[in-house]
């Protein structure tokens, strides 16, 4: 079988943001290139005109007023977060001096 | 043992009017119903604040036929301090700290949410085998899956554990897994219903809709949800309308297109043969149904596969492991923070398809692939118009085949789409499509037929499903 190779997979996981095993690395080698060949057969519709369809509405630049509406409290806005300390939500070091 | 729940909705509101039973009654009787039905697996989380909730609802709203009636809720819709996992490990401790647009419709009418159905993890998937949580199973057959993406919402509607329930469908998660079970599902014209609180799968094909056991009900249950909805943009203002008005109608002079690439041979032969046995009756009964060609339709598969994986990697950008849901131990920094928490957080299916669609917008990729997909989607939305010039309907079998075993699609990237080769087009082009079932085949599974209809012409769907429906009976 047709397998991407260890590099495109990482490559394509690089851009998801997703980090892989090597397990994962070499299952979706094959996995992945299925869906590749898949994606790839738009390539063989010859016959289409070039308007495009982003969605199945029309009027879609309708915008709602810009004006203060309900707002969450710390306490909810945080509630989910998995690492907090007090109202804040704790991330790892950003900036290294 | 109390068996209010086999009634119809219209006798369940009478005996609630009549002080005869209490809606206290109907959820310990679902309870109890989900327990007896435990393997079916098809809850992930029940409301257990539910029972308190019915005893808090006071006097029954004559006027209001949902009033006290209990319901399921796909994981993947929003519930205020009730948990929303969307079957997925990232979000398995997630309590939302809101309703969706369509959960306070239904809160509105003082229904009573039993608890969230399961489902393939973010909707992803044709088995909702790809659930954290396992799969729920068929009850026609517990071998069998219940099809995807909602899964849980036909296992329970079909098992007789709930008598609506609350779908999404994306690439047809309502009408296949509906077809697959033996009950009536339908996917609104987008825009029908604000998808505000629904977790965003593909945000240009996604949309909410009822599951129900009869067509009536189900229309019923469209009438509250719908809706334009300042928090949804991409909702649709229109006139109200009672979704039921045709219900009853004959279908003399009713014109309807069978495309024949629904009945070709990628289509199980009972499946086929059981399809033209109901097409032949219509005909008796004064409707034209003509074979028409509609280009397009085989490419609808690819275009799904592009445009919903596309959008689905953007979406689900925002699972980082910062606001909610799962973050891995042990990161140094930002950047292995969001990689290690969504390769520990997403199952297969997820990632496969978020890494693809992050392919596809990449770079030039995303005209080679995103813009070519959206001018055939165009062009199969075209063909659709071009057909309902001159027809009322379009109709075909909801799926290829029968619901299959259990693991027979799991782990092939390839299969998992092609379970919803009939149903997709209809999401390309936004249109409402419906299945009912319509029998079953030599094995006694059932087989639904899809209707299609022009957009925002929900009751027209409604008018021949039920006619369909009366005949089975």
């Amino acid at each position: 079988m047709d397998k991407l190779s260890r590099e495109e997979v990482l490559h394509v996981a690089h851009l998801a943001r997703i980090s892989l095993t090597e397990e994962e690395i070499e299952k979706f080698r094959g996995e992945l290139k299925v869906l590749m060949d898949d994606i790839d057969k738009i390539k063989d519709v010859k016959d289409f005109d070039d308007e495009m369809m982003y969605t199945p509405i029309n009027d879609n630049t309708r915008l709602r007023e810009d004006v203060v509406g309900d707002m969450l409290s710390a306490k909810e806005a945080t509630i989910n977060a998995p690492k907090k300390n007090g109202s804040f939500i704790e991330v790892p070091v950003m900036i290294n001096e | 043992m109390s068996k209010y729940l086999d009634l119809s909705i219209k006798e369940i509101h009478e005996l609630l009017v009549e002080k005869k039973i209490t809606p206290l009654d109907l959820v310990e009787e679902a309870l109890r119903r989900i327990e007896d039905a435990k393997d079916l697996n098809a809850f992930i989380t029940i409301n257990d604040k539910v029972r308190e909730e019915a005893k808090d609802l006071g006097e029954v709203e004559e006027d209001n036929i949902f009033f006290g009636i209990p319901i399921a809720i796909k994981d993947n819709i929003v519930t205020k301090d009730l948990r929303t996992t969307c079957a997925s490990h990232i979000l398995d401790n997630f309590i939302p700290i809101y309703d969706a647009a369509v959960v306070e419709k239904i809160k509105d009418k003082k229904m009573l949410i039993i608890g969230k159905t399961n489902m393939d993890e973010f909707a992803m998937g044709s088995t909702s085998e790809t659930s954290y949580f396992g799969a729920p199973l068929n009850p026609h057959d517990k071998k069998r899956v219940s099809g995807g993406s909602s899964g849980g919402s036909a296992s329970a509607i079909s098992g007789g554990l709930v008598p609506l329930a609350l779908g999404s469908d994306t690439g047809g998660s309502i009408r296949q897994p509906s077809s697959y079970t033996g009950i009536v599902g339908m996917k609104p014209t987008y825009g029908r219903v604000s998808r505000y609180g629904l977790v965003a799968f593909a945000s240009s094909l996604d949309q909410i809709g009822p599951m129900t056991r009869t067509v009536y009900e189900n229309a019923l249950l469209l009438n509250i949800l719908v809706g334009e909805d300042e928090k949804d943009l991409t909702s649709v203002k229109k006139e109200k309308e009672d979704f039921t008005r045709l219900i009853g109608e004959d279908i003399k002079g009713m014109k309807i297109a069978l495309p024949k690439y629904f009945i070709s041979d990628i289509v199980d032969e009972e499946i086929s043969n059981k399809v033209k046995e109901v097409i032949s009756y219509l005909e008796k009964s004064g409707a034209v149904v003509d074979v028409v060609d509609m280009r397009y339709l085989d490419t609808a598969v690819n275009l799904y596969q592009i445009i919903a994986m596309a959008e689905a990697s953007s979406n689900l950008a925002r699972f980082d492991g910062i606001r909610y849901g799962f973050r891995a131990n042990d990161v140094d920094d930002v950047d292995s923070m969001y990689t290690k928490t969504r390769g520990e957080g997403f199952g297969d299916e997820v990632k496969r398809r978020i890494m693809v669609g992050s392919y596809i917008l990449s770079g030039e990729n995303a005209k080679v692939y995103y813009d070519k997909a959206l001018m055939v989607r165009d062009d199969i939305t075209k063909e659709f118009n071009r057909i309902f010039k001159d027809y009322d309907l379009i109709i075909g079998p909801t799926t290829t085949r029968v619901a299959p075993m259990l693991g027979i699609t799991k782990d092939d990237p390839h299969k998992a789409f092609m379970d919803d080769v009939l149903v997709i087009p209809v999401n390309m082009a936004g249109l409402p499509g419906l299945s009912v079932p319509v029998g079953t085949n030599s094995e006694g599974l059932p087989i639904g037929l899809h209707i299609i209809g022009k957009a925002f012409d929900e009751a027209t769907i409604y008018r021949l499903a039920s006619f369909i429906e009366e005949v089975k009976r």
